[in-house]
Parts: structure tokens; sequence; C-alpha cells
């Protein structure tokens, strides 16, 4: 009875360390595989002809012919949608067109005035062509301005009146009438009667578009590189096709009850003009406009970004976080390894040492933010001014701080593996006459290099992924390359963090979020696995194979 | 502390040498104490090297060994017999103050190497040691190629020169038996080596500072017998040179290898004589019972 029992016992056990094992790796996998996967998305996608355009002009990437015939090609399939949104764009927004009637106007003064200097015109016909000018202009402003359709069609009927008269139609005020016909053309389809309303959905709509398609050909160039240039990828892209197709309403479920959020087909809000045609040419076409190919963008682990992180890469951040980590730990590693090894060698066990360890391992503990306050406190606010070196945050500064940070850490693990080393090395060599510094220096110190290296590779990982220590002492979101350590930087972990809360901008490029945070991972990994080889190498001399 | 020096018979399995099938074994348990090749009237008339005058050791309060008195005679083998945590090993420690790592430990009494006073405050330890080797009781190498075990000696001394330190190497790997077996992979680990090896490679490392005495800790109770008759043979031929003292469990092991038996008990000196004294017509009764097997 007894035996069984132990039998249960131990099946209990082994099922249970097996499952938590299995746990384990499910979390693992459960996190970083969604992390890596998406992160992947920041180096493999989709990119539109507007990524090709874009990385012609920023880093004269890819080659300029065949961009050209894409670009001629998108340009083709976008023509439809722009020309329906332009005759829309009158009926709903006419301050276009009023300016656009004004300046004909002042042109048309302008001729007159030079058709009298010349005298080819008498100054008493020039001031009647001038008045009916004005006259016309009025009325097609006043056309424009009313919501009535009645009472514009009487206005543009008036203007139209006037489309016989030689004098007029030959001059610059010819284009008045051009202008007119297209409104009462845009006037009779449409009616006007639900002009404000319409409004409102057609900005919505003529956004999309542009965040879609870039600015429209003829626009002035937007000054911000991320609105110089349509949807870069696809994926995205489709993302702003489904808000174009889809309007986000929100319906009244009854009293006391919360909006309902309902999405309604876009054409329907446009059912009746001619804007409703847009929609299913943009579903069908969306393709043939942005041209998406299957893009392996590599360079995102060199490129510089342009402002916030909208296209380019993290090569920075990079370079920041390994400055920053490895300038870390060239100071950390030799300070703690000779205070692990003073603790050893050269102490007892005394009251005054045991305090000491118990300091540090409290220290150990303590979160990280608490470290970076400390960094801004000693290092940046009260070192730096004194020492003339530097201003605000520094990479040298937030170095300290980490340094700070995993010290700690690293001198209980040189500890560990230094106390770990047989007593017989040290014997030996104290037996042949050396003394306690060269015995530790030649013997002892190279026996506990594996697990040194243990020590190192866990403080690394801290390193390079804390933010809180660098927050206030070495980092910016943005800003250019450092050309020395008294130059704040950009690292990974804070881009990250930077990115996340700026959250407009981590809504249009999740993939620059995930990217960082792969890379991130990665990075760990590669310089974790550096010092695992090395390790392994070590471990392998020592024990003799 | 005296655990630590107890010594468990080791029956360990050592790797065996691969060229032990090149010699015929040797007889390692054979009793026949004839080893005593020096004569006593040499010995008794030249100077001793090492002279115990009531030399005490302490840990903390507890007594490691107490009123040792003893001359230890040059170019001889010295063994010191007894059962555990008599005292032997402190006392083969304290010859070259390697008990000086243990804490809260004080001497009493007069050590002296070659008339110098060991324990007094201005004795340069590195000189000590240099002149008094050691080998320990398990193999202990440095986890460093062949080479660079025996050069870290002669490297403290000071030794640069690349020819010397390979004269060296050639000269201390000869005298410990070694060469032949390691001559052409001595950028090897040493720690590749099976357990003789290393233990004759101990033994090569500790005379290549050129030491006047070897202190030699149960230098085969980690062995198997053949490691151990080497080790032995060994012994023979270096006593030629070298002063040894060896502390060993094995009886028929100092029977063998030794000129000089004293033995221990509870941290005293029992009896001390030529080795053929004391094994065949021992003059205590106490040394009499532990070598016929009563006691101990």
């Amino acid at each position: 009875m007894k035996m069984q029992l132990r039998h249960i016992g131990d099946k209990t056990f082994t099922f249970a360390s097996g499952m938590s094992v299995l746990l384990m790796v499910a979390a693992l996998v459960l996190i970083l595989g969604p992390m890596l996967s998406r992160g992947a998305g920041a180096l493999v996608f989709d990119g539109t002809v507007e990524y090709r355009k874009m990385q012609y002009d920023m880093h004269g990437r890819g080659q300029r012919k065949p961009l050209e015939t894409q670009l001629k090609n998108a340009a083709k399939a976008r023509a439809e949608v722009y020309r329906l949104m332009d005759n829309f764009a009158v009926m709903v927004d006419t301050s276009k067109v009023q300016k656009q009637a004004k300046s004909i106007f002042r042109q048309f003064k302008i001729q007159l005035s030079n058709q009298v200097k010349n005298g080819t015109l008498a100054p008493e016909q020039a001031a009647s062509l001038k008045f009916a000018g004005k006259e016309l202009r009025n009325k097609l402003r006043r056309a424009y301005k009313t919501s009535n359709a009645q009472e514009a069609h009487e206005k543009l009927d008036y203007v139209l009146n006037y489309a016989d008269n030689r004098q007029l139609a030959d001059s610059v005020a010819g284009q008045l009438f051009t202008l007119a016909r297209q409104y009462k053309n845009v006037v009779s389809a449409a009616g006007l009667k639900h002009r404000e309303t319409y409004a409102k959905s057609f900005r919505e709509v003529q956004e999309i578009i542009k965040e879609l398609l870039g600015p429209q050909p003829g626009d002035p160039m937007p000054d911000l590189a991320q609105f110089q240039y349509g949807s870069t990828r696809w994926g995205r892209a489709k993302i702003l096709r489904d808000r174009l197709l889809w309007a986000e309403t929100w319906v009244a479920q009854g009293p006391d009850q919360p909006l309902k959020k309902t999405l309604m087909p876009r054409e329907d809000q446009f059912a009746g003009t001619e804007l409703a045609k847009l929609f299913p040419i943009v579903e069908q076409n969306l393709e043939k406009m942005l041209l998406p190919q299957r893009t392996f963008y590599w360079q995102y682990f060199i490129d510089d970004s342009t402002p916030g992180h909208f296209f380019g890469g993290v090569g920075p951040e990079i370079i920041g976080t390994v400055l920053l980590t490895l300038l870390a730990m060239a100071i950390a590693v030799p300070l703690g390894v000779t205070a692990a090894g003073y603790l050893v060698e050269c102490t007892g066990d005394g009251t005054f040492i045991r305090i000491i360890r118990t300091c540090i391992n409290t220290l150990a503990g303590v979160p990280s933010i608490v470290f970076g306050l400390f960094g801004l406190a000693f290092f940046v606010l009260y070192l730096q001014p004194k020492l003339g070196v530097g201003s605000g945050s520094t990479i040298l500064a937030g170095a300290l701080t980490l340094t700070v940070l995993v010290l700690p850490v690293l001198i209980r693990a040189s500890e560990e593996a230094i106390r770990a080393v047989p007593l017989t090395y040290k014997e030996a060599s104290l037996g042949l006459g050396a003394g306690k510094f060269r015995t530790f220096v030649k013997v002892t110190l190279p026996a506990a290099t594996p697990g040194i290296l243990t020590g190192i590779i866990l403080s690394m990982s801290r390193a390079a992924g804390e933010t809180a220590p660098i927050l206030f002492t070495a980092t910016v979101a943005l800003g250019p390359v450092p050309k020395s350590i008294f130059q704040p930087t950009r690292t990974l972990s804070y881009g990250s963090y930077d990115i996340a809360v700026g959250d407009r901008i981590a809504a249009m490029v999740p993939h620059q979020q995930y990217g960082m945070v792969m890379t991130l991972i990665a990075l760990v990994l590669v310089l974790n696995l550096t010092a695992i080889i090395i390790r392994r190498k070590l471990e392998s001399k020592l024990r003799g194979h | 502390m005296s655990e630590q020096m107890t010594n468990i018979e080791q029956t360990t399995v050592v790797e065996t040498e691969p060229d032990t099938c090149c010699e015929p074994l040797k007889p390692t348990l054979a009793p026949a104490p004839q080893c005593a090749k020096v004569s006593p009237e040499i010995s008794e008339t030249s100077q001793p090297v090492i002279t115990s005058d009531k030399f005490c050791f302490y840990y903390g309060k507890a007594v490691g060994v107490k009123d040792i008195s003893m001359d230890i005679y040059p170019k001889a083998v010295t063994a010191i017999i007894g059962p555990s945590g008599c005292g032997k090993s402190t006392f083969l420690r304290s010859i070259n103050r390697m008990n000086d790592l243990i804490p809260h430990t004080h001497t009493g009494g007069v050590l002296a190497v070659n008339g110098q006073d060991i324990y007094d405050k201005r004795v340069n330890l590195v000189n000590l040691r240099q002149q008094v080797g050691m080998v320990f009781q398990r193999p202990n190498p440095f986890p460093k190629t062949i080479y660079d075990n025996i050069v870290y000696g002669p490297r403290l001394q000071g030794v640069r020169s690349r020819s010397k330190l390979d004269a060296i190497v050639e000269q201390c790997l000869r005298d410990s038996a070694l060469w032949g077996e390691v001559k052409d992979e001595l950028k090897k680990s040493a720690l590749a080596l099976s357990g003789g090896q290393q233990q004759r490679l101990c033994i090569a490392r500790a005379l290549a500072t050129k030491p006047e005495v070897l202190l030699m800790d149960e230098p085969c109770s980690a062995l198997d017998p053949v490691a151990t008759s080497r080790i032995e043979e060994l012994i023979h031929k270096l006593k030629v040179d070298y002063t040894i003292v060896i502390v060993t469990h094995n009886m028929q092991q100092a029977a063998r290898v030794s000129d000089r038996t004293s033995f221990f008990c509870l941290g005293e000196l029992i009896e001390y004589g030529l080795t053929k004294d004391v094994f065949t017509n021992p003059t205590n009764r106490q040394t009499e019972d532990y070598i016929t097997g009563r006691f101990g």
C-alpha cells in the first residue's frame, strides 16, 4: 500500500514537472511567436509603388525606368478616382472654384488695362466690360455659395446668357463660362440638398484617398515626408480601403443605452451622387493603383528613420543600444570581477563584509526606475556640469547608470564563479610560490571565466533591454546618430516605448514597433549567442578537449 | 579540519595509461621492506634539512599536531604514517606553510628549513615554497596546457627566455618519467591526461622550481595500482637529488619507498626511525599494533 502511494506520488511529481515545463514553453512561444512574426513584417511585406518611389527618392534604391513605367500605370488607374473626386469637390466644397473665379476676374482686369494702354480698346468700353465681368463673377460666387439648387440654376443661367458676348467669351473672362457650365452640370446631376451632410463624409474620403494614394497630382507637395507618399505597404492600404468602403457610424440604441458602433457602406452614404461610383472602382482597382510587390527590406537594420519613424529603419537605434550596452559592460565587467575577487579572496566573514554583501543583494532587486532617477540626479545633473562634459542626456551617463544597475548581478555571479574554482588549483599555485594576486589572475580567474561569462550574459541582456535607467540619462526618441559618447542616442527599448505612447503613430506604423521589439530580441539573442559560444570554447579548452 | 586530511582509501579506477602494456606490470603490493638504500650512517652524519623542535599547530583551539620533534635528512625519503586525523597532513603542510590558507590557526615551537625558522615573520613565503615544493593528494594540474603547467613556477621566478623554458620543461618531464608519453602533445590541455599522468605532471611542475624538499601528501591515494607503482618508482629515482617527505596511508608503500618512517597518532609523534627498524622491530607498542593491523 505504501509502495503504491509512493508510486503515485512519483508519477504525479513527474507529470506536474513535465506540465510546468510544457507550460513555460507554450508561454514562450505565445509571447515570442507573435512578436517575432509581426516584427518580421517590418522586413518582409508587400511594398506598393509608393514605397518604391519613396525608396528611390530618399535612398536612390531601385531602377528609374521600371519605376517610371509603374508610376505611369498607377497614375492611369488613379485618374478616374481623381476625376470623380474633383467633380464632387466642386459641389461640396466650392471654396476652390470661388478662388478660381476670383483669380480669373483679376486676370481679366489686367488684360483690359493692358489693352487700354496698347490703344486697342477704348477706356469707356473697358470700363463697361469690367463692370460686366464683375457682375458675372458675383453671380457665379453667389451660385457657388447657395444650397438652393433653384437659385443656383437661376444665377448660372444669368451668367451663361452672356456666353454669346464675343468680347467676353474670347477674353480671359470666357473661363468663367466654363466654370459656370461645369457647376451647372454638377448641380443638375446631384442637386445641392445634402451639401452639408456630404461635406463631412467627403472630407473623410478625401483624407483616406490622400493617405492611400498620396497627394493628388497638381496639389502642392507637403513639407513632411510622411505626407508626400501614399500607402507604402499593401497591408496598410487594405485597411485604408476598408475604411474607405465602410464608414463608422455611432447609432443610438435607445434611451440609457450606449451608442453602438456600426459599419455602413459609404456607397450608400453617397447614393445618388456621382461619387458613389468611386467606391466600386477603388475596391476593384486598388491593386492596379498601388501595384504591390513582395519586398524584403533588409536595410531596415541600417536605415535611419525619417522623422516620426514613419519610413526607414532602426539603424541608429541599433547603434545606440549596442553602444550603450557594450560601454556599460566595458565599465561593469572589470569593476564587478575585481569586486567579486576582493570579496572572495581578500576578506573573511566579518560584519562589515556581511553588510556589504547584503547591500549588493538588495541592490540587485531594486527597481530599475530608481537607478534611472539616481543616474539623472547624480550623473546628469551633478557630475556632468561639475566636470563640464556633455549636457543633459549622454551615452556616457546612460552607460554609467546601466553599470550601476548590472553591477550587483555581475558581482554576485562572478563571486559564485570564483568561489566554485576548486581549492586545489589555488593550492597548487600557492605551493609553487605564487602570490595571492598572481594566483588570482593566472589561475583562479581563467578557471572562473565560464561562470563569470554567464553573469555577463545575464547582465548584458538586462542592460540591452532596460528602458527606465536610460529614460532620463541617455535617450531621445528622435535625433541624429551620436558622434561621441557625450551626446544622447536613440535606443531600441526607448524607441518602442515612445512609439507605443505616441498612439497615433503606433496605429499608423505598427510594424515599426514590432520591428523594434523583434530587433531588440534578436540583438540580445545575438549578443548572448556570441557570449555562449565564447563560453563553450573556453569550457572545452579548460576541460582539455 | 582533520576530516579534510582524512584519506578515504581511493579505489577509483583511473583510466589505464595507454603505454602500460609495453612494460611488465610490477607487483605493487610486495611487502618486502628492502628499500633503505641510503645507509643510515651517511644520513646520520649529514646535516638535517628540516628540523622540528616541539612544533605545535592549532586550528583555533583544536590541536593539529603537538610537540613534534624530528629531523628530516637530505636525499632520503621520510614517510609519515598514522591513522586518520593524526595530524600527518597537518605537519606536512606546515613545512611549506600551506596551512596559512586556513584562517584562525597558530603555531608553537620551531620548525626550521635549512636552519631558518619558517614561521618567522621575516620569512619570504615565495622563496620558502619554491624551496619546498609540494605534490597534493589529488592530481591538480592547472586547466592549462602541459607546457604552461610546468613553466608556471619558472615564470614566477622570472625565467622568460623561450629556450630556457623549453629546456626546463624537457628536463622536468624526463625527471618525472613523463617525457616519452607527452613530448608530442605539450600544447594539449593537462586535464586530458590520465590520473597517473596528471600526478606525474604535478611532480614535474613541482620540480620545475628546483626545490630542495619535495612534500608529497598521499600522492598515490587517488591512483590505481599501476599508476601508483610508477609514482613509487619515480620517488626512488628522485631521492637521489631531492629530500622527500611523503604522507601515506599505505604502510606497504611506506615500507617500499622510504628510508625513515615516523608514526603519528592523535597529533603526536609516537615513533621515528629507520624504516626497516620501525617495521621489523618497533619500539612502541602503539606502532606495533598499527603496523600489524591490530589498531588504526
